[in-house]
This record gives structure tokens, C-alpha cells and sequence, in this order.
């Protein structure tokens, strides 16, 4: 991790620290976060609840500025949300009163981009997903994976380098779930996109990740880095699972997890 | 269970929905006549004092006569009109101000406890004010009906702009969305299921606004002919005058349910 490339990381978070402040106390999110995750990588963030992966996000995201560090992406400092990167929040969030094809259209309509071109990339993106024939249906019409597969249509459509994911499978069943991860991550190999992954589902971390950080809370930090064998990161989620030595990361990444959460409970 | 036997409990069912409805209506419309006859009766045998209660028949025929020689519906007719105005300028201008102080967290904090005390305020009471400002007229009444209106509905609707899930800003904002487009994108269309609640409220609030701004000063509307009936102890003139009311209102906020009805669909 002391080496330094000659060509700017994707992202990188230098020392960041991060307090939340209110009329009662002064909360300590993140402190001290160095990371780096080069272009087309993908990288899970798991940890206890608590532990400050959606402030990472959302600092990566330029949602919100660190209290201390710095927040690189292609080398350039963060200063605000920016189209380069996208977010997938746990829910759709769709907007009821918008057709389907235009929630898909939202982030062109923000940024302005709502050209013919654009809007045929999009609509290729809703076919890819197959979501071609619900274009003009109204969003409370679709299943909740549908809707999550709309939303993920919604994020592409601007076409970002960075993907960033927090928990975007949690709110689903099981089965609609594994079927998305499959779906999320050929779909991002495809288009070469970088993501960072917040779950709290550690098999879901090793089957979709590269890299997976353990961090631990109060205040939230890097505990350890996890670095998957290729068989299992270039398998597709699914059968990654059924990947030898699975089992054996999976033991390993959730006793990182207990003692994250052991060193938790002695505070 | 036979798809025969499937259809005639359906049957069954429909038959007796259809019979209790019609029961509660037989029933409502039992209670109104025994309502107009009982009054009828008691007048007439002079039970109650037909000078100040008046009775339905004599009430009708002071209807016919004057929506004959034209001298009701001006009446009317202004009543309405100043009544949509002051509803549609309340909710406008309610909305307007919440959409300011939703912009503005500072002035919202510093505005807090004048919105309160104005919500407070007995609206009524300004009425000499609005006579002396606005003259006493057409748009002293106007102002009544808007003013009764408007700090509930900067309240409510503020309120609901707060209201609106955060996650929907979050999505705008990380789309690079500026404060202009998280409201106009999100905010402004989450409430507007709000905003035409609101809306339905506000024709009962302004009715009340109008025809009290009516008795204060005006030469016309339907506030005009009960005070003017009261005056004169005709009180005939003032029964069929609440009679109007009732029934205008009525239409008047069934219409803006269908309106809020219709546009509110989609949402739901």
C-alpha cells in the first residue's frame, strides 16, 4: 500500500476522517480511511452496522465533504456530486408520477444531456435489462427486482466511470437478489465500470468483490483487506459461490467480522 | 366449490350490498323530508315562531320569485366567484411561501413563531383592517377568503415538503441535481397530493372567509342577503340564503374532490 504508481488510482481516500456534529455531541464516522481502487475494480465495503460504509460512499460520492483528507477520483480532488460518478441506493426510489422510460431519462434530464443519442443509449440499456415493453408502464406496476434493475438502468444512463452501491440487493428476495448480482456484475464487467459494493452480506461481498474491506466501528476503520484468488472473482456471483476455496474465504472473512464486532462490544 | 356455486355467492353478495345501500338512502332521504315536513308543520301550527324560523314552502316561493325576476343568481354568481378567487389565491400564495421558506432554512427558523402567531390570529378579526386597506368592496372580501386560508396552508404544505423521503433528494443529488431541481423534480411533484388536499380544505375555509367579509361590507352576494334579510326581519330571505350556501358549497368541494381524484391517480 506504501508504493506509489505512476498513474492516478481510480479512487483514492487519503486519511479521511469524518465527524458527524449536532447540538448534543460530535460523532466520529470514519477515521483515518486510506484506500485505492483502480479503474475496473471492484471493491466491497462490509462491516457492522455502524461502521461508517454509507458516509464512505457518500463522500466518494461528493454528497458530503470530509471533515480531514482528501478525496481523489482519476487524481482530480471531489468538490460535489459529479456525473462521473453514479449512486444505487437499497431502495428504487422511482418516481411514481414518471413513466418507467422517464425515470430513465431523469439523470439526462438534470444534467441537461437529453439528446436523441443519449436517449438510444438508454433505451438500450432498458432493453439489455429487458425492460423494453414496460417503457411506458408506471414504476408501481413492476416487481421490486424490476424496479431495482430500472433504478440500476437509471444510474447507467448517465454513463459514470465510478459505480458506487449501497446495498442495493437488501431490500429484495433472496432469489431476485442473487439473480441481480449476476445481472449488476456482468453488466458492469461489460461496460468496465469501477464499483465499490456496501453489504452487509459477506458471502455476497467475496462472490461479487475483487477486494473486500472488514471495517469496524467507533469509529469506523479499516480492519483488514481480503484479496479474492481469481477463479473466484472472474466467476459470475453465482457459480462463484460453488468455487473451491469459497468456503475456506468466507470462514476467514467472517472471523475478521467476529472479531470487528467482539472489539466492539469491550468498548 | 362448484364455479356455479362461486358465482351465485357472488351473486348473493352484490344483492345485499345493494339492498344496504339503498336502505342508508331511503333512509337519508326519510330524515330530510321528515326534517322539511316536521319544520312545515310546526310553523304552520305556529309551535315555532314563523317570523323568525320561517317555513319551506314560503322559503321556495321567495326562491321562485326571486330567480324569476333575475335578482338572485348576481348574488350568487359574485358569492362563487369570490369565493374561487379566494381559495385559489390562499392555496397559491400558501404554497408560494412554503416553497420559500423550504428554500431558505434561515428564514424558515426566523419565520417560525410569526407563522404560528398568524395561524393563532382569528383571521376575521382583520376584516376593519382589510376595509380600510383594500376599501370596502369586491377585494376586502377577496382578501378575507385568501387571508383565512393562507398561513394553514404555508404550514401544511411546508410541512409536507419536509416530509418528502430522502432518499428521492439523495437520487436527484447524485444525478449532480441543483437545489432548483430537487424541488421542481421532487419536492414540488411528491406534494401535489398534498396541494390539492390542501385545496379541498381551503374551499370550506374560504366560504367561511367570503361570507363573513360579506356581512362586514359588501352590496351583493349571498353574506349580503342574509345580513341585509336580518336587518329587514326578513327571515325567509335569510333561510333560503343558508339553503344556497349549503347546496353551493356542497358542489363546490365535491368538484374539487373529483379534480383531486382525478390528478391524484397516478400516485397511488
Amino acid at each position: 500500500m506504501n508504493q506509489t504508481p505512476s498513474t492516478p488510482a481510480k479512487i483514492e481516500l487519503g486519511h479521511v476522517t469524518h465527524l458527524y456534529l449536532s447540538a448534543t455531541r460530535a460523532f466520529m464516522a470514519v477515521r483515518d480511511i486510506n484506500l485505492r481502487v483502480e479503474e475496473g475494480e471492484f471493491i466491497c465495503l462490509v462491516g457492522p452496522s455502524g461502521c461508517g460504509k454509507t458516509t464512505l460512499l457518500s463522500i466518494m460520492a461528493g454528497l458530503e465533504r470530509p471533515t480531514a483528507g482528501k478525496v481523489l477520483i482519476d487524481g482530480n480532488p471531489v468538490s460535489g456530486t459529479s456525473r462521473q460518478v453514479g449512486y444505487m441506493l437499497q431502495q428504487d426510489y422511482l418516481f411514481n408520477w414518471r413513466s418507467i422510460e422517464d425515470n430513465v431519462f431523469l439523470g439526462l434530464d438534470i444534467q441537461g444531456l437529453r439528446t436523441k443519442e443519449n436517449e438510444a443509449y438508454a433505451l438500450h440499456l432498458l432493453e439489455e435489462m429487458e425492460l423494453i415493453d414496460v417503457r411506458k408502464s408506471s414504476p408501481m406496476q413492476l416487481s421490486g427486482g424490476m424496479r431495482q434493475r430500472v433504478a440500476l438502468v437509471r444510474t447507467l444512463a448517465c454513463q459514470p466511470d465510478v459505480l458506487l452501491l449501497d446495498e442495493p440487493f437488501s431490500a429484495l428476495d433472496y432469489q431476485t437478489k442473487l439473480k441481480l448480482e449476476d445481472l449488476i456484475f456482468t453488466t458492469l464487467r461489460r461496460h468496465k465500470k469501477t464499483a465499490v459494493l456496501v453489504t452487509h452480506d459477506l458471502s455476497e461481498s467475496i462472490a461479487m468483490g475483487d477486494r473486500v474491506y472488514v471495517l469496524s466501528r467507533n469509529p469506523g476503520r479499516i480492519n483488514s483487506e481480503v484479496h479474492i484468488p481469481a477463479h473466484i472473482r472472474n466467476a459470475i456471483p453465482f457459480d462463484a459461490r460453488n468455487q473451491d476455496g469459497f468456503q475456506d474465504l468466507f470462514h476467514h472473512v467472517w472471523k475478521e467480522m467476529e472479531v470487528v464486532s467482539d472489539a466492539a462490544k469491550g468498548h | 366449490m362448484q364455479q356455479k356455486d362461486i358465482e351465485s355467492a357472488h351473486r348473493k353478495f352484490l344483492k345485499q350490498e345493494a339492498r344496504s345501500r339503498s336502505w342508508v338512502l331511503s333512509t337519508q332521504l326519510l330524515l330530510f323530508i321528515a326534517f322539511i315536513g316536521l319544520w312545515e308543520l310546526l310553523a304552520r301550527t305556529n309551535t315555532i315562531n314563523s317570523l323568525i324560523f320561517s317555513y319551506p314552502s314560503k322559503v321556495v316561493t321567495e326562491f321562485w320569485s326571486r330567480l324569476m325576476d333575475g335578482s338572485l343568481l348576481p348574488h350568487v354568481g359574485m358569492t362563487v366567484w369570490e369565493t374561487i378567487v379566494g381559495f385559489l389565491l390562499g392555496t397559491l400564495l400558501g404554497t408560494l411561501i412554503a416553497a420559500v421558506i423550504w428554500w431558505s432554512p434561515f428564514l424558515s427558523r426566523v419565520l417560525e413563531p410569526y407563522l404560528v402567531i398568524a395561524n393563532s390570529m382569528p383571521k376575521v378579526a382583520l376584516g376593519p383592517v382589510f376595509i380600510v386597506s383594500f376599501g370596502p368592496g369586491l377585494f376586502s372580501v377577496i382578501a378575507m377568503g385568501c387571508a383565512i386560508s393562507v398561513i394553514i396552508t404555508t404550514i401544511n404544505i411546508y410541512t409536507s415538503f419536509k416530509e418528502v423521503n430522502p432518499n428521492y433528494v439523495k437520487v436527484v443529488q447524485t444525478l449532480g441535481g441543483s437545489k432548483r431541481q430537487i424541488f421542481s423534480m421532487v419536492i414540488l411533484p411528491s406534494t401535489i397530493p398534498t396541494i390539492l388536499a390542501t385545496l379541498k380544505v381551503n374551499v370550506g375555509l374560504s366560504w367561511v372567509g367570503v361570507i363573513v367579509g360579506e356581512f362586514l361590507v359588501s352590496q351583493q352576494g349571498l353574506g349580503y342577503l342574509i345580513i341585509y334579510g336580518f336587518q329587514v326581519f326578513n327571515f325567509t330571505l335569510v333561510m333560503m340564503s343558508l339553503a344556497i350556501i349549503a347546496v353551493v358549497a356542497t358542489l363546490m368541494y365535491q368538484g374539487v374532490a373529483y379534480l383531486e381524484r382525478r390528478l391524484t391517480s397516478q400516485f397511488k
